[in-house]
C-alpha cells in the first residue's frame, strides 16, 4: 500500500474533531427555543441566526454534525466488524458455511438499498436506534464480498499453506496471514460505507423517517428550513454547506485510499507521436532498397532521468529480402519496428536518425500522412494474436477495414477478397472463419488472420514482431512457412524480429543482432552464423538448442540497465575476451567485409 | 441447458425468494392493519370489529394458509385489493409506474447525455482540460445528495425565478408542455449525480481499452482516430458503462422516494410510503413485489445486452 494522500484525511479529521468537541464548545443550546424571535437574523449571540421555533443554527449545525458522523461511524463499523468475520468465515471454512454467511447477501442485493431501509424503518419506526443497525445491514453485503475474494485470492498462497502444514489453527492462520493482506481493500470499503451512510441518513431525516425530531441533524434541518424556504432562504443554505462538505470530504477519502490500496499510473498522452528534434535534412538515398533506417536513437523520458533504448541503428533491405533482427529482451528491437510504424509508446519518441521508404521519411511523416503509409505499402504483426485482435468485431470486418481504410472498395467486393485472402493465408473454409469472432479461432489461424489483414494491402514491407512466440512449436513452423512463401509471392521486404536463433536460419537472408540498443553485429545469415565476428553473437549461438544434442550454454552476466550503461563497450561487463581498451570508449561499428559490420575491437582475432 | 434459460430461471427463483420475504417480514413484524385502520382520534377501537375486520381479510388464518392462497393469486397476476379503500392495488401501481419510469428514462438519457461524450474526451486526453474539468464537476455532483439538490433547484429556479412550478404533476394527454417542465426538474436532479458516475466510469473504461493491443492494431491498419475511437475503443469501452448505468437505473427503482416527495410527483415510491405507513399489506406487497420484478428484469436485460455487446460472453 501506498502513502495515502494527506489532504482528505486532514479535512475528514478536522469535521470529526469538530463533532468531537461540540459539548465542550460555548454553543447554545440546540434544544432550546425561543419561539418570539423565530427566523431571527444573524447576531452577536447567534451568529447564524435563529429557526423556526427559535434555535440557534450553528449550535444545531454543529451538533447534526454529530449525529450524522456518530451514525456513520457506528453503522458502518458494525458493518465491517460483522462482514469481516463472516466474510473470513465464509472464505475459510467453505460449505455451507460460506454458503449461509456470504451467499444470504445476495438477497439483500435484490432490494434496491432506499427500499429497504424505507421498508425497515417504516416497520420499525424511526430513529438512530433503527438506523444504525439497518445502515450495517445495508453496508454488510459490500464488506462479506471484499473479505471472501481477498480470503480467496489468499488462502491458496503458499506461505498460508505452509502455516497449515506446520499445524497452525485456522483462526491463527486468519489473523496473522490473511487479515494484513485484505486490510487495505477493507478500509476502502470502510469509508465507502460510512460516505454512503451520511447520505442516506441525512435522506431518510430529511423525510422524517431518521433521526427524531427535536434532536439536531442536517437532514432535519434542510426539511424543515424547505418550509420556511419563501420567508428564510439562507437557513437552507447552512445545513446543505455542511452536509455537502462532509460528503465531499469523506469521497475524496475514499479516491484517496483506493488510489493508495490500489495504485495505477496513468499515461500522460495517447496516440500522440512526438515530433522529432529539426535536423539537417538528410538526403534520400539512392539504390534499390524498400527501407533505409540511418542512425536512429529513441529516448524515453522516465522519472529517473532520460534513457536511450535505441541508438544509432542503421540497416537496409531490399525488395524481397528478409533481414532478421535478433536480441535479448531489451535489446530495443520491438521499439525499433515500432518507430518505424509511428507506434512508440507515449513516453517514448525518436531522437534522431532516418527512415527512408518509397521516398517517404518515415521519421518526419505528419499523422496524417503517415496514417495512409500505415496498413498500406508498410505494414506490421505482432506477438500476442489474441489481444491484437478486437474481440468485438467478427474477423473478416477487421480485415475489410484495413483494406476499406486504404482503397474505396464495395462492401461485396471486400467480403470476396476477404475471403480471398483468409484462403490464401490457410483457412479451410474462409466463408465461415470470415464471420468467426477472434475467440472463436486458435492461436495459430488468430496468427493467420493477422496475416491476411497485413497483406491485405499489397505491402512493400511487412514488419513481423515475434509473430511465432505466443504459439506452439508445430504450429510456428507453419506460420514461418507462410510468411516465407508470401514474401516470395509478393516480392515485399520482411522484417522478422526474434529472440529465437533456429527461426532465423529459417527464414532469414540476413541478420541484425541487437545488445541493449545497438547493432553489435550484421550481415548474411551463412556467413554471420559460421563465422560470428562478435563475442555477443558467439554467445547467443552457443545458447542455442544445438543439433548434435550438445546441451546450450547461457551468458553469464545480465544486460545492463538503460539507467547505467557501460561507458566503453555495452557488451564488455558479460564479455569473455575483453580487453581494459574495450572498457574505454564505446566501439564503433566497423565494416569486416562487403556486407558484415562488427562492433568489436578485436573481431579480427575472433575470426 | 443454454446459458439464457439459466439466467432467467435463476431470476424467477430470485423473484420468489423476495416476495416471500415481503410477506413474512411484513406479518412478523409489529403492528395491526386491523387496528390502525379502525382506530380514529387515538381511541382503541372496538375489539370485536377488529376481530370482524381480521376474519374478513383472512388475517385470522394460519400464516402458511395465507401464504399459499397468497401465491395463488399471485400466480394468476392478482395483487389483491388495497386494505385503505378497497381498490385493486394492480391499478394503482399501473397508473403510478409508468410515472416513476418516465423520471428514470429521462434521468438516464440526461446522464448519457452529459457523460459519455465528456467521460470519451477525458479519457482520451487525460490530466487534459475536460477531464480535469469533469473531476472537479463529478466530484461536485457526487457530494450533493438528490434532496438537496432538489431543495436548491426549487428555491433557484421556483421560487425565485418562478420559471418552473415547484413541483406537482399533469399528464402528458393534459397539456404535453407543463408535463414535460414537471418531469425535467426531478430528471434532471437524479441525472446530474448519473451523469457523474458515467462519467468517471467511461473515463476509466476508455483509458483503459486505448491502452490494449487491439488498438494498436487498429492504428497500424492505417484507420482515422475517428474511426478507432467509435468502432474500437468506443465499441469496448461501453460494456462496462452498461452494467454500471443499468445497476444504478435498478436501484433507482426504488430510490426515486427522495425525489418524487420533493417535487410532490405522484409516482411509485410516494404510494409505497403511504401504504408502509398505513400497514396496507397488499398494497406494500404488490409495489415492493414489482419493483424487485422489474429490476430483476432489468438485470437479465443487461445480461442479454451484455451478450450482445461482447460476443465472447455466450460461449461462456
Amino acid at each position: 500500500m501506498r502513502q495515502v494522500r494527506r489532504g482528505p484525511i486532514v479535512a475528514v479529521a478536522v469535521i470529526a474533531a469538530l463533532a468531537l468537541a461540540v459539548p465542550i464548545l460555548p454553543l447554545a443550546d440546540p434544544l432550546h427555543m425561543d419561539v418570539a424571535n423565530h427566523l431571527a437574523a444573524p447576531s452577536l449571540s447567534h451568529p447564524l441566526g435563529l429557526d423556526e421555533f427559535g434555535r440557534d443554527v450553528l449550535s444545531r449545525l454543529l451538533w447534526g454534525a454529530r449525529t450524522s458522523l456518530l451514525v456513520a461511524a457506528a453503522s458502518a463499523s458494525l458493518a465491517c466488524i460483522f462482514g469481516v468475520v463472516l466474510g473470513l468465515a465464509g472464505g475459510y471454512l467453505r460449505g455451507v458455511t460460506e454458503l449461509l454467511a456470504v451467499r444470504s447477501m445476495d438477497i439483500v442485493l435484490c432490494f434496491p438499498p432506499l427500499l429497504l431501509a424505507l421498508l425497515i424503518v417504516t416497520l420499525l419506526g424511526p430513529g438512530t436506534g433503527t438506523l444504525i443497525p439497518l445502515l450495517a445491514v445495508l453496508y454488510l453485503p459490500g464488506f462479506v464480498r471484499v473479505v471472501n475474494a481477498g480470503v480467496l485470492s489468499v488462502r491458496g498462497r503458499d506461505y498460508v499453506e505452509a502455516m497449515r502444514a506446520l499445524g497452525a489453527r485456522p483462526t491463527l492462520i486468519m489473523a496473522r496471514t490473511i487479515l494484513p493482506n485484505i486490510a487495505g481493500p477493507v478500509l476502502v470499503q470502510l469509508s465507502l460505507a460510512a460516505a454512503s451512510a451520511i447520505v442516506l441518513e441525512s435522506g431518510l431525516s430529511f423525510l422524517g423517517l431518521g433521526v427524531v425530531p427535536p434532536a439536531p441533524s442536517w437532514g432535519l434541518m434542510i426539511g424543515a428550513a424547505r418550509s420556511t424556504m419563501a420567508q428564510a432562504p439562507v437557513l437552507l443554505l447552512w445545513p446543505c454547506a455542511a452536509l455537502c462538505m462532509t460528503i465531499y470530504a469523506m469521497n475524496t477519502l475514499c479516491d484517496a485510499l483506493r488510489d493508495a490500496v490500489d495504485p495505477h499510473a496513468e499515461p500522460d498522452r495517447l496516440w500522440r507521436r512526438r515530433e522529432m528534434p529539426p535536423q539537417p535534412s538528410s538526403p534520400v538515398p539512392s539504390g534499390n532498397a524498400v527501407l533505409d533506417v540511418r542512425n536512429m536513437s529513441i529516448e524515453i523520458a522516465t522519472p529517473l532521468g532520460v534513457i536511450h533504448p535505441v541508438r544509432d541503428v542503421s540497416f537496409s533491405l531490399r525488395a524481397g529480402e528478409t533481414l532478421a533482427i535478433v536480441g535479448e529482451s531489451g535489446s530495443g528491437k520491438s521499439l525499433t519496428a515500432l518507430a518505424l510504424l509511428g507506434l512508440l509508446p507515449p513516453a517514448a519518441h525518436v531522437a534522431k536518425g532516418s527512415a527512408w521508404l518509397q521516398g517517404h521519411n518515415l521519421l518526419r511523416l505528419t499523422d496524417e500522412r503517415f496514417r495512409r503509409v500505415r496498413g498500406g505499402v508498410l505494414t506490421m504483426i505482432f506477438q500476442d494474436p489474441q489481444s491484437s485482435l478486437n474481440p468485438v468485431h467478427r474477423i473478416g470486418a477487421q480485415i475489410a477495414e484495413a483494406m476499406r481504410a486504404h482503397f474505396s472498395v464495395a462492401r461485396q467486393e471486400a467480403k470476396e477478397e476477404v475471403e480471398e485472402l483468409l484462403t490464401r493465408v490457410g483457412f479451410p473454409d474462409a466463408k465461415r472463419h470470415a464471420r468467426a469472432y477472434p475467440h472463436q479461432l486458435s492461436g495459430g489461424m488468430r496468427q493467420r488472420a493477422m496475416i491476411a489483414m497485413a497483406i491485405a494491402n499489397d505491402p512493400r514491407l511487412l514488419i513481423a514482431d515475434e509473430p511465432t512466440t505466443a504459439l506452439d512449436v508445430t504450429i510456428q513452423a507453419q506460420v514461418l512457412d507462410l510468411l516465407a512463401e508470401l514474401r516470395k509471392e509478393l516480392r515485399m521486404g520482411l522484417v522478422f524480429i526474434t529472440h529465437s536463433l533456429p527461426v532465423v536460419a529459417e527464414i532469414a537472408d540476413r541478420v541484425l543482432v541487437m545488445y541493449a540498443g545497438e547493432v553489435v553485429e550484421q550481415g548474411p545469415v551463412r556467413e554471420l552464423f559460421a563465422a560470428p565476428l562478435h563475442p555477443y553473437t558467439i554467445a547467443l549461438l552457443r545458447s542455442a538448442p544445438h543439433d548434435d544434442g550438445g546441451l546450450p550454454e547461457g551468458i553469464p552476466g545480465a544486460v545492463p540497465s538503460p539507467h547505467d550503461m557501460p561507458p566503453g563497450c555495452v557488451f564488455a561487463p558479460r564479455c569473455e575476451v575483453r580487453q581494459p581498451a574495450c572498457e574505454k570508449h564505446p566501439p564503433p561499428l566497423v565494416e569486416a567485409s562487403p556486407g558484415r559490420a562488427t562492433r568489436c575491437l578485436r573481431w579480427r582475432e575472433l575470426a | 441447458m443454454p446459458w439464457y434459460l439459466r439466467r432467467i430461471v435463476a431470476a424467477l427463483v430470485l423473484v420468489w425468494v423476495v416476495a416471500s420475504i415481503v410477506f413474512l417480514a411484513i406479518r412478523l413484524v409489529p403492528g395491526d392493519p386491523a387496528e390502525l385502520l379502525l382506530s380514529q382520534g387515538g381511541v382503541a377501537p372496538d375489539p370485536a370489529a377488529v376481530a370482524e375486520l381480521h376474519n374478513q381479510l383472512g388475517l385470522d388464518r394460519p400464516l402458511l394458509t395465507q401464504y399459499f392462497s397468497n401465491f395463488g393469486h399471485l400466480l394468476v397476476g392478482d395483487l389483491g385489493r388495497s386494505l385503505q379503500d378497497g381498490a385493486p392495488v394492480g391499478g394503482e401501481i399501473a397508473t403510478r409506474l409508468p410515472r416513476t419510469l418516465e423520471l428514470i428514462i429521462a434521468a438516464a438519457i440526461i446522464a448519457v447525455v452529459l457523460g459519455i461524450p465528456s467521460g470519451m474526451l477525458a479519457g482520451l486526453r487525460p490530466r487534459g482540460l475536460i477531464d480535469d474539468l469533469g473531476a472537479v464537476l463529478s466530484a461536485f455532483a457526487l457530494a450533493v445528495p438528490v434532496f438537496v439538490l432538489g431543495t436548491l433547484l426549487v428555491l433557484i429556479f421556483a421560487q425565485h425565478l418562478h420559471w418552473v412550478p415547484a413541483g406537482g404533476y399533469v399528464p402528458f394527454a393534459q397539456d404535453p408542455i407543463r408535463h414535460l417542465g414537471l418531469v425535467a426538474m426531478p430528471a434532471l436532479t437524479i441525472g446530474i449525480g448519473l451523469a457523474a458516475v458515467v462519467f468517471r466510469m467511461t473515463r476509466t473504461a476508455v483509458l483503459d481499452v486505448s491502452q490494449q493491443d487491439f488498438i494498436r492494431t487498429a492504428r497500424a491498419k492505417g484507420l482515422g482516430p475517428v474511426r478507432i475511437l467509435l468502432h474500437h475503443v468506443l465499441r469496448n469501452a461501453l460494456m462496462p458503462v452498461v452494467t454500471v448505468l443499468a445497476l444504478h437505473l435498478g436501484t433507482l427503482l426504488g430510490g426515486t422516494v427522495l425525489v418524487e416527495y420533493v417535487f410532490n410527483y405522484p409516482g411509485l415510491s410516494g404510494l409505497l410510503v403511504a401504504a408502509v405507513n398505513a400497514r396496507d399489506y397488499p398494497e406494500v406487497q404488490g409495489v415492493v413485489l414489482v419493483i424487485s420484478i422489474l429490476f430483476v428484469l432489468l438485470n437479465l436485460a443487461v445480461d442479454l445486452l451484455y451478450a450482445v455487446l461482447d460476443p465472447r460472453v455466450s460461449a461462456a
